[in-house]
């Protein structure tokens, strides 16, 4: 076993590759990032300022593969004699090929359904006797979140979590396409029907459709501290992909910090691995990758990883590029919904995209708005039963932390993972500028790889703390396509 | 800049505070005039923010060239003085059969009689300039390397804090809801924040400049209207790679070139309107990319961060509307600049400074005479991209 597998690995699979040269043991099929992770491999790849970075908090992650740059880290599979090498944000693949292209693959659907998290699923479900859906989920597998986690969710209780979506993914029928590793790139009203443009490796898929279910989920917050972009330090979601999925640990010891720690503790024991909780961390130290955690008192912690567990808020980029509106409630930016779960007429919204709440809730909510649009389509649907079961669960609250700006050094507090440092962010608010547009366009704030989705909320923090304005009357630049990162070479596709 | 109060009195008001009304307050108050700036939003967010950064001299008729001849001494002149970038990196016009070198050769006569040393060069010289350029099928190019660009947000800061600095006031979230005209003579005007008196105005507001007419109560026919066209942004690369601003007809009226930031910016001759939607759109992000890449093949591997849409506030001949109106004292506009507005600002400021403080300006202001619509007597269409 490698330094930080926490499972044997299919034999058969063993393949090696070539990092910086080096020989490594790895598994086919395992994502380059979490295949040298296994090995003890955090520093992966440089900013453009010279910030060492991992894979596994906010920012790109670039690297040289066989010789090409500028490949991403996170989404390419490891091959037999692979040779992968750092690079710095910047450098790009100057000869390229030239193709036709791929062809692009065109259907027509009743229901496009976009996350096939619990309420992706949950709607799926509800629609499939009537109704055509195409599901697209970015991720290789299906459940979302709830596929991260290694132990019984509320209201699925006794099962494991993969069982669970197992077994309801199991039950969808013909009428399903289910479309995995597809990002859907937004969403866009054509008169007669909606376009859900997705891309599929180097393929376009081109969805039209009569409904748009926004399934989008949430994105995990970042907690703001002193180098909490460096390798080593884990935001929750890909602290749990790792353990939960490929059977990689995060560390051998690692810190929790955040607001909900009990996200990933239960975890932790499960697979054994050594965590101490650090409830307000100052400043994380290493030379390639974390070594040490120092405290708000001044307790240093020695360890090989952090992980960031501190909620989730819905991802609102897919909520605001269909034309949504958004308003500030429990704690966080939250679609404004009609009385049949609409962004607009045609556009559905379920799941943690909606509100924070639990699993169950969430695909309650997925077949709720199913059961909207099978009415709509003027088939037999009782949304009233699942409203009602819905109202068992209050969404969550999340809470606003105030940002110790006296106690950071805020040049190395990371608010945006493309070298936007809390500093710049600040210093622009204190000159009085309190308008997020102008305060994107100053700083680069949300003008990065993830469009905001890991920093503008903070920002937003930035600007109520400083100018005393209430987080509600914060006007939140909307997202522009595309929703996630495209090549260009897919786009170029003619025909 | 925090929102200024609205003073009671100006002797000049400016509608709209984009790269143009700007320029002319900074222009203004240099020279001692009262003025002040009410825009809606603030500085600078309209078009101005959403434009993609070109300057250039490169125009097809006399006045167009003079004009932008002016103003890149005043770029050059203000950016060394106040310290914004203004790169003169050049524009780089792909030439790729004999009628279109034909009438480049006619553009580049003029230009280099009135001084813009402009040159043809060949494919080779071409790649040079960007050796990422694919010219396989490039058969000349049209290159002024005295052309350039600047980053929209900073210029336009640079302008604004240095016309305060002048005395200028600069007052955001104000917005102009009508006039107080008495006997065909400006007195003053409403705002959601008050009424300032004043009896001169300048309309600067571009897309919004027929709302303002309205208000005016402007008697003739001036057609500016708002067409949405878009541009898009990919991940930041080394700086550097591609300094010029490159233009290719041929590929969908494209336009791009790389900010100080390292992404590459641009777009095409994708237009929709007259319309105030700013929804970037699908095909736009098709027609883009498809161009881009005939152009630059390197660009195929970089991943397009965002698409987004702004105004060309666009005239029948696409030239801008500049002047004083007889109708109504003292009313000038200065607005439908058509897409290249950014770049002809700081010689805009000058020609209206110089109108309204002595009455005629050295530069061929009549070139834009808002009167030619109701005469019949349209212009040569300028040259235009995107």
């Amino acid at each position: 076993m490698r330094p930080l597998d926490l499972t044997e690995k299919d034999p058969s699979r063993k393949v090696t590759i070539y990092f910086e040269g080096r020989p490594l043991e790895v598994y086919e099929g395992e994502k380059l990032a979490v295949a040298l992770l296994a090995n003890g491999i955090y520093w992966l790849t440089t900013s453009t300022e010279g910030r060492k970075k991992g894979a596994f908090t906010f920012g790109p992650v670039p690297m040289v593969v066989n010789g090409v740059k500028n490949i991403d880290a996170r989404k390419t599979a490891v091959r037999n004699g692979m040779r992968v090498e750092r690079q710095r944000y910047g450098e790009f693949q100057e000869a390229v090929e030239v193709d036709e292209g791929k062809p692009v693959e065109r259907l027509v659907v009743d229901v496009a359904i976009i996350g096939s998290g619990p309420a992706g699923i949950g709607a799926t479900l509800e629609v499939q006797e009537n109704l055509t859906v195409a599901l697209i989920e970015e991720k290789s597998w299906l459940g979302g979140d709830m596929w991260l986690k290694g132990l019984p969710q509320e209201g699925f209780e006794g099962k494991e979590p993969k069982q669970v979506i197992e077994e309801l993914t199991s039950k969808f029928n013909d009428n399903v396409r289910v479309f995995l590793k597809t990002t859907a790139l937004g969403v866009f009203d054509e008169g007669e029907y909606f376009l859900v443009p997705a891309v599929h490796g180097e393929r376009l898929i081109e969805v039209m459709t009569k409904r748009v279910v926004l399934a989008t989920g949430a994105v995990d917050n970042i907690l703001l501290f002193e180098n909490n972009d460096m390798p080593g330090v884990f935001r929750r979601d890909f602290a749990l992909e790792v353990m939960n999925v490929w059977g990689v640990a995060p560390g051998r010891k690692v810190a929790v910090v955040g607001s909900r720690p009990e996200d990933v503790t239960a975890e932790l024991e499960r697979w054994g691995i050594e965590y101490v909780v650090v409830p307000n961390p100052k400043r994380v130290e290493g030379e390639e990758k974390v070594e040490r955690l120092i405290d708000m008192n001044g307790n240093v912690y020695e360890i090989d990883a952090v992980i960031i567990s501190d909620g989730r808020r819905p991802d609102i980029n897919s909520i605001t590029q269909a034309g949504g509106k958004l308003r500030f409630k429990r704690g966080y930016y939250m679609p404004v919904l009609d009385e049949m779960h609409r962004i607009r007429e045609g556009i559905y919204v379920a799941g943690s995209a909606v509100s924070i709440k639990p699993h169950y809730a969430n695909y309650i909510e997925g077949r709720l708005v199913g059961a909207y649009i099978l009415r709509e389509f003027g088939y037999e649907a009782q949304p009233c039963v699942y409203e009602e079961r819905l109202r068992n669960y209050e969404p969550e609250v999340m809470s606003v932390h105030g940002i110790p700006f006296d106690v950071f050094h805020l040049k190395d507090v990371q608010i945006c993972g493309c070298d936007v440092s809390l500093e710049k962010v600040d210093d622009v608010v204190r000159w009085g500028i309190t308008d997020l547009q102008v305060i994107k366009r100053l700083t680069h704030l949300a003008m990065g790889f993830c469009q905001g989705r890991y920093c503008l909320f903070n920002g937003a923090v930035v600007v109520a703390q400083r100018a005393g304005i209430d987080m509600s009357k914060i006007d939140l630049p909307a997202a522009r396509p595309p929703l996630k990162n495209v090549k260009m070479k897919v786009m170029a596709t003619r025909g | 800049m925090p929102t200024r109060e609205l003073p009671e009195k100006s002797e000049i008001v400016i509608i709209g505070g984009g790269i143009v009304g700007v320029t002319l307050a900074h222009e203004l108050a240099r020279r001692g005039e009262e003025v002040t700036v009410v825009e809606k939003r603030f500085i600078g967010s309209g078009s101005t923010f959403r434009c993609g950064t070109g300057i250039r001299q490169q125009f097809n008729d006399e006045a167009n060239v003079r004009v932008m001849k002016r103003s890149v001494e005043l770029w050059k002149k203000y950016s060394e003085e106040y310290g914004f970038p203004f790169e003169q990196t050049g524009y780089l016009f792909l030439l790729y059969d004999e009628d279109e070198i034909e009438a480049f050769k006619e553009n580049i006569k003029l230009q280099n009689r009135l001084g813009v040393p402009t040159r043809l060069i060949t494919p080779e010289e071409a790649k040079d300039v960007v050796p990422l350029l694919d010219i396989s099928e490039v058969i000349a190019a049209s290159w002024n390397p005295t052309d350039g660009k600047a980053d929209p947000f900073h210029s336009t800061t640079a302008f604004a804090l240095n016309a305060e600095k002048f005395g200028a006031r600069l007052v955001e979230y104000t917005e102009v809801k009508n006039f107080i005209i008495e006997n065909g003579e400006i007195k003053g005007l409403k705002t959601n924040r008050g009424i300032i008196k004043t009896s001169i105005v300048v309309n600067a507001t571009n897309a919004w400049a027929k709302l303002i007419n309205a208000m005016a109560g402007v008697p003739i026919k001036i057609p500016i209207e708002p067409y949405k066209h878009q541009a898009v942004i990919t991940q930041p690369i080394r700086p550097g790679t591609i300094k010029p601003m490159i233009i290719s007809f041929k590929y969908g009226h494209a336009y791009l070139t790389q900010t100080s930031h390292g992404g590459i910016i641009g777009g095409v001759g994708y237009e929709e309107g007259p319309t105030y939607d700013l929804t970037p759109s699908y095909a736009f992000l098709r027609e883009v990319s498809y161009y881009f890449t005939k152009i630059i093949p390197a660009l195929r591997e970089l991943l397009i961060l965002r698409t987004w849409a702004g105004y060309y506030a666009k005239t029948p001949d696409n030239n801008p509307v500049i002047g004083r109106l007889e109708e109504i004292s003292d009313y000038y506009i200065a607005a439908g600049f058509s897409g290249h507005g950014f770049m002809m600002a700081p010689a805009v400021a000058e020609m209206v400074a110089n109108l309204i403080t002595k009455g005629k300006t050295g530069l061929p202001v009549e070139w834009y005479d808002p009167y030619r619509f109701e005469r019949g007597e349209l212009r040569s269409t300028a040259l235009q991209m995107g």
